[in-house]
């Protein structure tokens, strides 16, 4: 293949052809669709889990918050872990079960 | 001066990217953990007891695997989190895109090193570069949308040590360590110790954290970092000058450099060449080979991927990466026998090596060699 050019309409390099977003993989699609709503509400619901933690702390330690305060919050290690630990139960609650019953 | 280049999540995103993180860790040890004790407990041996010696190859494992559940629920959350990643990443990438161009417009403007950044007036990028999203990445590693785009390179830095980490080959390393370029030097050190390196190229070097540990660990080295993605090489060139690390970037096929024969005392590259062609490999070989100096030393860093080494269960999830989530390349590297590539691309067989070398959780394939000293 000769060098890639750029995309004439924008002037600017093209990128290689998009690849897939969508590809399923149980006999139903839907089963992999379900699974995948899951994942990501679990995700937003660890986001917010995180955000009231840090807003929790704030609270205790400082009492007053700034607009950006959360932004700038340093973790230590021992909450770091304390949150690692918290993900790893969350996801091991939703797959878990579902893992235990199939194999 | 104002403002620097790096990625820089706020609590949100950083939330939601350690989120995918520890998603991606339960899937490729809790998960691909249980899926590989029901393989070598139930599914092999009942197979075995039904038609001995049935279940011997890749394929074989494959097809044993294809439609149980477990398998299926492994695939599609391992495919679901990719695309979860670099949704994560996008925002922060897509949140701090203004401001990221102006601070390296000021760079540009107003250097803060002497390094210097050397863009192509052509695009050196080629296949499989140019035609595959390499990792999923939306937009592969050289999509460009304005001026100065940064994105490709913003979006790489902030998922290298996220995937590294969950794959189990970091170094426990956040956005932007030098960790994987720290453990490199080391090995260079213990590989040369008579090794004085006043130059070093770094190939491959993508958004460039690695280049880095470079300079840091030899300061009196001029550095050099190339990498056909001309967005990763801009990245690379303005996070060394935010870090106010001097390092030349070069938008260059390291299969294909401008540089003199023997320029270099030290080459290096980390996990480059499991994302290219066995042709390109072979020809990067070949210039390491070119350019390293009289008494330099070659010293390559990639993954530990190779067959004889894998269980036949880690042979089948690794090859359903290469199908299936952006490492088209992986089986084709690991399958080479770089001992033998290293002496057909021109190196001094007594000199040549091909080892693992482990850093706490992660194992790495070191390969490379040393040309003899002038006489």
């Amino acid at each position: 293949m000769s060098g890639p050019e750029a995309d004439t309409s924008s002037g600017f390099p093209s990128g290689p052809k998009p690849g897939p977003r969508d590809t399923t993989f149980f006999d139903d699609p839907l089963k992999d669709g379900l699974i995948r709503a899951v994942v990501t509400l679990a995700t937003e619901l660890s986001v917010t889990r995180e955000r009231m933690r840090s807003l929790e702390l704030l609270l205790r330690e400082a009492g007053v918050m700034s607009a950006d305060a959360i932004d700038r919050l340093a973790l230590e290690t021992a909450e770091e872990q304390a949150r690692a630990e918290e993900r790893r139960r969350l996801i091991e609650d939703l797959i878990g079960p579902i893992a235990s019953r199939l194999g | 001066m104002s403002g620097s280049i790096g990625f820089a999540p706020n609590h949100d995103e950083a939330a939601r990217q350690a989120f995918v993180g520890s998603l991606k860790g339960y899937i490729n040890f809790a998960l691909e953990g249980q899926l590989q004790r029901l393989f070598d407990e139930k599914l092999v041996p009942e197979q075995e007891t039904q038609q001995p010696g049935s279940v011997a190859t890749r394929a074989d494992g494959e097809a044993l695997l294809a439609d149980h559940p477990l398998y299926n629920l492994w695939e599609t959350l391992t495919f679901h989190s990719q695309n979860m990643m670099w949704d994560a990443v996008a925002d922060t990438a897509d949140r701090t895109m203004d401001a990221q161009i102006a601070a390296f417009e000021d760079i540009l403007a107003n250097p803060r090193t002497g390094g210097q950044l050397t863009l192509q007036d052509r695009l050196v990028v080629k296949a499989p570069i140019s035609t595959t999203e390499i990792h999923r990445q939306p937009g592969g590693y050289w999509r460009e949308t304005r001026r100065h785009d940064l994105a490709a390179g913003l979006n790489y830095a902030g998922t290298v040590d996220l995937y590294r980490n969950a794959k189990g080959m970091g170094t426990g390393g956040k956005v932007g360590s030098d960790s994987i370029g720290q453990l490199l030097a080391g090995v260079a050190r213990k590989y040369a110790p008579d090794l004085d390196p006043k130059t070093i190229l770094d190939m491959g070097c993508g958004t460039g954290e690695q280049t880095l540990a470079y300079k840091r660990v030899f300061p009196e080295a001029k550095v050099t970092g190339i990498d056909c993605a001309r967005p990763l090489v801009r990245y690379a060139h303005g996070y060394a000058q935010s870090e106010g690390v001097e390092i030349d970037f070069a938008e260059m096929d390291a299969g294909n450099t401008d540089f003199a024969d023997e320029s270099f005392d030290l080459i290096v590259s980390i996990i480059m060449f499991h994302e290219t062609t066995q042709a390109q490999v072979r020809d990067i070989l070949r210039e390491s080979w070119r350019l390293v100096r009289p008494g330099g030393m070659v010293l390559h860093l990639d993954v530990p991927y190779q067959p004889h080494r894998m269980p036949l269960f880690k042979q089948v999830t690794n090859h359903w990466q290469v199908r299936n989530n952006g490492e088209p390349f992986w089986t084709g590297f690991a399958e080479m026998d770089m001992k033998d590539e290293l002496v057909a691309a021109g190196f001094d067989p007594e000199g040549t090596f091909a080892n693992y070398e482990t850093a706490g959780p992660a194992t790495f394939y070191f390969f490379g060699g040393r040309k003899e000293a002038a006489k």
